[in-house]
């Protein structure tokens, strides 16, 4: 699959070359400065981001997208997982091993995504590598099993993924999706992914069934499993009482292990007349553990790494925005875990320095005790954040 | 016999009173109309079968400064579909707004993200882009109709026109953002020349005034080829500007779908 993504950027600058007018070039640069207090020491991070997307409609009911990210990083690029852990938890972990829970914020450039788009009526098909994101939760996507998001930053965008998807439109509200997600060009091994979509009313609803390999890693030992998990979903948004209502939920089995889990979230919304933006959201992940006093090494690291979408099984997302002028956005998220009573806020200002170039200011603080899931441990800090537009 | 018979003479002064007679007929026809019917003319003029056009907005916010949006839209079923694609700035560009119901079912398509939402109904009553069109003033064709209750009133000159005068409150049981709007709409061409918007809570509290200019006839229709909105509460205004439009166009409905967001 890769060599057809490389194929398709090849293409598409070659596309785009024969017929420069029909190409478009735009991204954005985005410095980011974070500074993080942990542990009575305060440490800078910063990094550069250049993104560079190139769309072309050269050729006819056809779309070539790429974008290449380039990453510069500066500051504190050396961590280790384990200083961030309770002390009952890396008190596990032999010194000599300990190195192995170091990381560091390499420069790098990269392609993001890279695909064709072909499309007649009611047909779409995607192959390459591209964005798929599934679900309608805003903190969390229960259904998405190719992104988790940053409970701080949950709509930050997310990476390009190998595919061939197709989209059939059956009706105006009423349609298909299939995806093909390869692993070795292996049907067996590889992700298969089948959505339907229906819209009633003022409801949209969702159905899908999903296969995908999956790896979990056993961080005592860095041994890894190779798994193959199949569940089924849904999703719905729509609106109730005067309020917007959303929910999605997908239920796995597992193969060999008895240990079936599922994972759901519920969401509403409502935007008073002068602007007050609120949102409440529930979430919860039978595969987490309720009481923090059970977290171990592996819970740890697998959330750190994404492998588990959350440490604690139950968690409420309270998000609240006000446009104090037509420039600033005043606003700020809590996520609470109900499981440990931890609890990470997340206060925010944003301002449209001028058209092209936005200002975010957003800090974390941590409120839990040494052991949940949003201790006061894990250090709190803030980011400030500059997105050009080009 | 002869004195009775039709000559033609006679024949030209009766056209000729005829051509005299219709035009003041026709007024005095158009004296005659109800507020309704005038609504109803009004509510066709502005909501062509189908359009496509290229539309420029700038915002001139409380600070004094300026933004500028440019987008395309398309609309079918006499604005019961439309869609808006933000091409400026870089910053928004591709985003697209699926507004179907006329306005009762809103999506938006983010396509840094890839994703789409679904708005719920009370999103209408806010800004698009921070401009000081809500969802609901760009998206909802039938609303005058069905929202409100229509009265004439005395006819006005306004912008150098002679217009309708009209008073239209909100039906008690709607969730309309307005409760109450005045409307000035030119005599000869339908066309809204100012509308006064009061507050939901206050029908007295003037909210906004929308003002429309350059009235071209394009494809047969009578066409305000710009249109600001001034926001009395905050001060600021925004103004669109037609830069392309045209009604003779066969939109595919599969372009009013999620997929034909993403096109």
């Amino acid at each position: 699959m890769k060599i057809i993504t490389y194929a398709i950027a090849l293409s598409m600058l070659a596309a785009s070359i024969a017929n420069a007018q029909t190409a478009d070039i735009f991204g954005y640069f985005e410095p980011e400065y974070t500074g993080i207090y942990h542990d009575d020491s305060y440490y800078q991070f910063l990094y550069n981001k250049l993104r560079v997307d190139l769309k072309s409609t050269a050729v006819k009911n056809t779309e070539f997208g790429a974008d290449v990210i380039f990453l510069l990083y500066y500051g504190k690029t050396d961590w280790n997982v384990l200083d961030f852990l309770p002390e009952d938890i890396t008190s596990t972990v032999p010194p000599e091993m300990r190195p192995l829970y170091e990381f560091t914020y390499q420069d790098t450039f990269y392609l993001d995504n890279a695909y064709a788009r072909f499309s007649l009526n009611r047909f779409a098909i995607t192959g390459g590598k591209q964005q798929i994101s599934l679900g309608t939760g805003y903190f969390a996507n229960p259904t998405d099993v190719f992104n988790a998001k940053d409970a701080l930053d949950p709509t930050y965008e997310q990476p390009g993924h190998h595919g061939l998807r197709m989209d059939y439109l059956l009706g105006s509200r009423l349609s298909l999706m299939a995806l093909f997600s390869p692993i070795e060009m292996d049907w067996e091994t590889s992700g298969k992914l089948l959505r339907a979509k229906l819209g009633i009313g003022h409801f949209d609803f969702g159905a899908m069934g999903i296969e995908m390999p999956y790896t979990l890693t056993d961080f005592y030992t860095f041994g890894v499993s190779e798994q193959t998990r199949r569940s089924i979903g849904g999703d719905i948004v729509g609106e109730l009482l005067g309020l917007g209502v959303w929910a999605e939920g997908l239920y796995t089995f597992l193969e060999e292990d008895t240990n079936d889990f599922y994972e759901f979230l519920v969401g509403t919304d409502y935007t008073f007349e002068s602007g007050l933006y609120t949102m409440l959201e529930y979430h919860h992940n039978s595969q987490a553990k309720s009481d923090h006093e059970n977290y171990d090494l592996n819970d740890w690291m697998r959330f750190l790494t994404g492998e588990t979408k959350t440490i604690s099984s139950d968690q409420i997302y309270g998000l609240i925005t006000y446009p104090l002028t037509d420039l600033l956005l005043l606003g700020g998220s809590v996520v609470f875990s109900v499981s440990d009573y931890s609890a990470a806020i997340v206060p925010m200002i944003q301002y449209s320095l001028f058209e092209n170039i936005e200002l975010l200011l957003m800090a974390n603080i941590y409120t839990g005790e040494e052991g949940t899931a949003y201790s006061s441990t894990l250090g709190d800090g803030f980011l400030l954040r500059a997105s050009v537009y080009y | 016999m002869t004195r009775n018979m039709i000559t033609p003479t006679h024949l030209i002064r009766f056209f000729a009173l005829l051509l005299i007679a219709l035009p003041f007929a026709s007024i005095y026809a158009q004296e005659d109309l109800t507020a309704d019917q005038i609504l109803e003319i009004l509510t066709e003029t502005m909501n062509p079968e189908q359009s496509q056009g290229l539309m420029k907005m700038t915002i001139l916010t409380s600070s004094g400064q300026e933004r500028t949006f440019e987008y395309e839209t398309f609309s079918k079923g006499q604005g019961e579909k439309s869609l808006m694609k933000y091409l400026k700035p870089q910053r928004v560009k591709g985003q697209t707004i699926l507004m179907l119901n006329d306005a009762n079912d809103i999506w938006t398509y983010f396509p840094r993200t890839k994703r789409i939402r679904k708005l719920a109904t009370h999103a209408k009553k806010q800004k698009v882009e921070g401009s000081d069109f809500s969802y609901e003033d760009m998206g909802a064709s039938n609303t005058f109709i069905e929202e409100y209750d229509a009265m004439r009133l005395k006819d006005e000159k306004k912008e150098g026109r002679q217009c309708y005068k009209l008073e239209l409150t909100r039906h008690p049981d709607s969730d309309a953002g307005y409760s109450r709007i005045i409307l000035w709409v030119d005599k000869e061409q339908y066309v809204p020349l100012v509308i006064d918007y009061y507050h939901d809570d206050d029908h007295q509290l003037q909210e906004k005034q929308l003002i429309c200019s350059n009235i071209q006839l394009i494809d047969e229709i009578y066409t305000p080829m710009e249109c600001t909105m001034y926001n009395k509460l905050d001060n600021t205004h925004t103004s669109m500007e037609i830069v392309e439009i045209t009604y003779a166009v066969d939109l595919p409905d599969d372009l009013f779908t999620e997929m034909g967001m993403q096109r």
